[in-house]
């Protein structure tokens, strides 16, 4: 009777699974069937997390510079070196794997004992322009619907995300939806799958979704098929006078006839639902504003199969944001210029906390002049080592983690941590469910979990945090978070998770976000289309790949993940850039030849991927393989934060 | 044939668990969902329905380690030892579709010129009591397959849910000699009629799935031997495939398996074998980088050639699906074998 039920902590979707747990080892998996969001399935990372679980490479012991010492030793060395800096020269760059009771525990210990506010998750950009948008606009950070209710939704639109490959239950439960009657309708540049299995797939240039959804507002308002009680409609209606709706074709490269078509159906429908990316590639603000509006107006917002939905990447990324895990945040999104916010959580903390205007860890890494000199790393995927020679140069870096970890050689202080089935912690997925995930096995070595870990620093700083458990954590997040006030562990046990907002009032949790006070959220800036010419004819799009997102650290673990990643880099040792194939035959080069991309900034070498899938002069380049792509994809750094909106024009040049 | 009371059946779990590792379905005790796995004979539920898993895990584990070796560098030598596991094990309770899986698999492992000692390992002590489907669950399909709903061979004992009683039936020696020690009463022959008409009824009580693709198995597996199969309908299927591998994972048949090795910080390395599917991209690639299943819709009527052609048919004299119809229940997509006889008779029909 090995099978325990637990949740699957990749991606955002949050899938249940069965773990086979026999000692300190983790043997297999299976998919919970009753879960609500996955329903009996997974995905092919999923279906391999035991193969995770299970490493061999885990960090066993604490160690420094000098080599291995006792936890007491390296908490001490800690807290001396961090209590030797002004609190603007300390960061925390914590993971958005990590649990929210760890999470929680980590904000209090950088605010509460280290008086910093410069804390952050990677990937902020992309998450954090879809909260904001829907923060302003309904008062709810978080995705309006529901993953658990798609298949009620008549009219579904996909924006510009490769949804079967980076959220693939989401994907499927989209697929189910289609064929059951829904309208699915695809909006990318690129031929996905999700695209071929929609009714509509709508191929646009790069860089023009904001334009798109525009021009749909645009048409269902000049019909007169939008809500207009809703608050700034007029503000919002001088925005759209100037949408291009009149040369739409021009500047997507769709046509009117198709804007008219989904424009329609998403008006006069029951119920609709939009999902696009979130995360470390997720759309800018202002084309989330755009994608809002457009909902708002056809008043597809607050109800049963509607929501404007953000689907984050990775497993915990809400959480994190919902854990203050971001410089200007407290829990729950609440500002931490809030006074009355900000006393509740000094009176609970018993201490000051920083009037410091907080920066993210990024970009005090990008910044050489910023005055950051000790760093504190959880859990982190590879990408930070961009910042290396930064890292390097640091005074002091701590690594926090249950995996080995190349990020792990710049550290001076490494504090190894448990895997989240050796502990009890919960997660909230894209859906604001918050999972309860339980203790499953002992660790096979003399590790702690990551809040007691904190809570051990915290004492040896002279500031206990007293918890006895991850429970106690929760109880503390619950009194201080409006939206999480009726959660707890004890509420959770036995459940597949509870929507947040969860009061009091409405302990069950809510499937939509209320939105009773709706308002438009104005974009901030004009368009800015990205033009290809003729020195440089190919819009290069920037993109994830199935197995190996966020040059993920994790997945270096396994082994079938890892060996379809291999797969494809044995193909494409230096990356591969994807192009059409009568692009191609112009260039002159065949699959897996040689080419050099060449932009204004810089160039990089990579081979050709000849695909249906991307568009005549269009091209596609995963962000994944590192050593090809990050010192171009450095040099075009403010383009990068664009997400997955990122466009740069290239030529390309047969080697 | 002995006819054992309803209060009794327990009594052949509990005997069995004095003598070896006992498995059979339980119910999960948070959501109730069943799993096949080590149970005592107070929490095997011979009422529950198919599990999540098939029962090839007890004889091909997801993740299993099945050598280690330890390389001493000063005296140059390599201590090699092979993890075989043979302790007895009795799987309680197996329905007839999973106790048909464990034989192609058999075939696989044990009936080629190669034999894997791994699994013969694992298989060499084993008691099998299966459990006759008087009442077919959603989406079975075994009545397509010809494995079900009765066991005819491959048993020690055979148990069917008579209403009262239960009818055990004897396969082997062993379960001759096992069964006998109980001096439960003997069943006559209008047992085993009645036996034959629960059967019959069950037969009729399958879901639309299985009585409409019922003998188009047979007739699409002569069409994909024959490879009259239009290139529409692969790409109609391979769209549908998200590369999850699950089709392969919760199979009862499938055997195909990766090797790695893994090193611990104590300096031993293990020999790990995976369960692996001819879904995934890397599953087909070759030494040298070429792929000849590269796209997905070549990856994904491979899947259907293995399961319903005339060679797995020569080979093992039956085809690779044993109608337990948890693909179909797994699939991201809508590619569960029944769906696939269906779009493939569905062009055969047109």
């Amino acid at each position: 009777m090995s099978y325990l039920p637990g949740v699957c902590t990749f991606c955002g979707t949050g899938c249940g699974h069965y773990l086979k747990v026999d000692g300190a080892s983790v043997n297999g998996v299976f998919p919970s069937r009753v879960h609500p969001v996955s329903k009996g399935r997974l995905c092919v990372r999923g279906w391999n997390i035991h193969e995770l679980l299970s490493t061999h490479e885990r960090i066993t012991k604490p160690y420094v510079k000098d080599g291995e010492v006792s936890y007491r030793d390296a908490i001490a060395k800690l807290v001396s070196a961090l209590s030797s800096y002004k609190p603007e020269e300390i960061a925390f760059y914590v993971s958005p794997r990590s649990s929210n009771e760890d999470n929680f525990a980590l904000m209090k210990l950088a605010r509460s004992v280290f008086k910093t506010n410069h804390i952050s998750i990677q990937s902020e950009s992309g998450h954090r322009n879809s909260l904001d948008v829907l923060f302003k606009g309904t008062g709810c950070a978080g995705m309006l619907g529901s993953l658990e209710d798609i298949r009620k939704a008549e009219v579904i639109i996909v924006a510009g995300m490769d949804i079967t490959t980076q959220n693939p239950i989401v994907g499927s439960e989209l697929h189910y939806a289609a064929r059951n009657g829904s309208l699915l309708v695809t909006i990318d540049s690129r031929t996905t799958k999700i695209a071929r299995l929609s009714k509509k797939f709508m191929n646009i240039k790069p860089g023009t979704m904001r334009q798109v959804f525009d021009a749909i507002a645009y048409y269902i308002d000049s019909e007169k098929w939008g809500k207009t009680t809703i608050a700034k409609y007029d503000e919002y209606k001088r925005y759209l006078e100037a949408v291009p709706f009149k040369t739409i074709e021009e500047v997507a490269g769709v046509s009117a006839s198709d804007i008219m078509f989904v424009a329609e159906k998403l008006a006069k429908a029951k119920s609709a639902a939009v999902f696009f990316t979130s995360g470390i590639s997720g759309l800018q603000y202002d084309t989330v504003a755009s994608i809002y509006n457009c909902f708002a107006l056809a008043d597809k917002i607050g109800r049963e199969g509607c929501g404007v939905n953000p689907v984050a990447g990775i497993n915990n990324l809400q959480g994190s944001f919902d854990m203050g895990c971001a410089p200007d945040l407290l829990t729950g999104f609440q500002n931490i210029d809030d006074a009355a916010a900000k006393k509740r959580f000094e009176q609970q903390w018993n201490a000051k906390l920083p009037e410091l205007k907080g920066r993210s860890v990024e970009e005090l890494l990008a910044d050489s002049k910023s005055p950051l000199k000790a760093l504190v790393i959880v859990d982190h995927d590879d990408g930070i080592i961009k910042f290396a020679d930064r890292l390097k140069s640091l005074p002091f870096v701590a690594y926090i983690g249950a995996f080995t970890n190349k990020v792990a050689d710049f550290a001076h202080v490494v504090l190894p941590i448990t895997t989240y089935i050796e502990t009890d912690g919960t997660f909230t997925n894209a859906e604001r469910r918050v999972q309860l995930s339980v203790k499953k096995c002992n660790p096979a070595f003399d590790v702690l979990p990551m809040w007691k870990l904190v809570s051990d620093i915290a004492a040896a700083a002279g500031k206990p945090f007293n918890y006895a458990h991850a429970s106690d954590i929760m109880d503390e997040i619950a009194s201080l978070t409006p939206s999480y006030e009726a959660i707890s562990h004890k509420a959770l046990a036995k459940k597949h998770g509870i929507q947040w907002p969860c009061t009091k009032k409405n302990p069950d949790g809510a499937k939509y976000c209320a939105t009773d006070k709706a308002a438009f959220v104005l974009p901030q800036k004009p368009y800015a289309s990205v033009q290809a010419n003729e020195s440089y004819p190919y819009l290069l799009m920037l993109g994830k790949a199935q197995h190996y997102w966020h040059q993920n650290n994790i997945m270096h673990k396994t082994f079938i993940p890892l060996r379809e990643y291999n797969a494809t880099l044995l193909l494409y040792p230096d990356g591969y850039v994807a192009i059409a194939p009568e692009d191609a035959k112009k260039i002159g080069v065949r699959d897996r030849w040689p080419v050099k991309v060449v932009a204004e900034k810089a160039s990089m070498k990579a081979m050709v991927m000849i695909s249906d899938d991307v568009a005549p002069g269009t091209a596609y380049a995963p962000y994944f393989i590192r050593d090809s792509i990050t010192s171009f994809l450095l040099a075009y750094g403010d383009v990068v934060s664009q997400g997955e909106e990122a466009t740069i024009p290239v030529r390309i040049e047969k080697v | 044939m002995y006819l054992i009371k309803r209060d009794d059946i327990k009594k052949i779990a509990h005997a069995l668990e004095e003598k070896y590792t006992l498995y059979g379905p339980y119910l999960d005790e948070v959501y109730g969902q069943c799993f096949f796995d080590i149970v005592n004979g107070d929490t095997v539920n011979v009422n529950a329905p198919i599990p999540t898993n098939p029962p090839k895990q007890v004889v091909f584990p997801h993740l299993e380690k099945i050598m280690q070796y330890k390389y001493d560098k000063k005296a140059k030598k390599a201590d090699i030892a092979m993890l075989f596991d043979d302790a007895p094990r009795a799987l309680f309770g197996l329905r007839s579709c999973d106790l048909t899986g464990l034989q192609c698999i058999d075939r696989f492992f044990l009936g080629q010129e190669f034999v894997d000692e791994v699994y013969r390992h694992h298989r060499s002590r084993m008691f099998i009591v299966s459990n006759t489907c008087v009442v077919p669950f959603k989406q079975c399909f075994c009545v397509c397959t010809d494995s079900g709903p009765a066991a005819n061979e491959g048993y020690d004992i055979n148990l069917t849910d008579l209403g009262d009683s239960y009818l055990a039936e004897v396969g082997s020696e062993k379960g001759k000699a096992f069964i006998e020690a109980f001096h439960f009463p003997a069943a006559t022959d209008e047992h085993a009629k009645l036996k034959q008409k629960l059967v019959e009824k069950s037969i009729t009580m399958f879901e639309d799935i299985a009585v409409e693709s019922k003998a188009w198995v047979s007739r699409v597996m002569n069409r994909v031997t024959t490879g009259f199969i239009k290139e529409e309908i692969w790409e109609y299927i391979g769209n549908q495939c998200l590369e999850c591998g699950a089709c392969s994972y919760v199979c009862p048949t499938c055997t195909c398996f990766n090797i790695n090795d893994a090193s611990t910080v104590e300096g031993n390395t293990y020999r790990l074998r995976t369960w692996d599917s001819c879904s995934y991209e890397g599953y087909s690639r070759m030494a040298g980088g070429h792929n000849p299943r590269k796209p997905i819709e070549d990856r994904r009527n491979k899947r259907f050639f293995c399961k319903l052609s005339y060679s797995q048919s020569k080979k093992y004299l039956r085809p690779g699906c044993v109608g337990c119809g948890r693909c179909a229940w797994v699939c991201p997509g809508d590619i569960g074998l029944p769906n696939v006889v269906t779009y493939i008779r569905r062009e055969i029909h047109e």
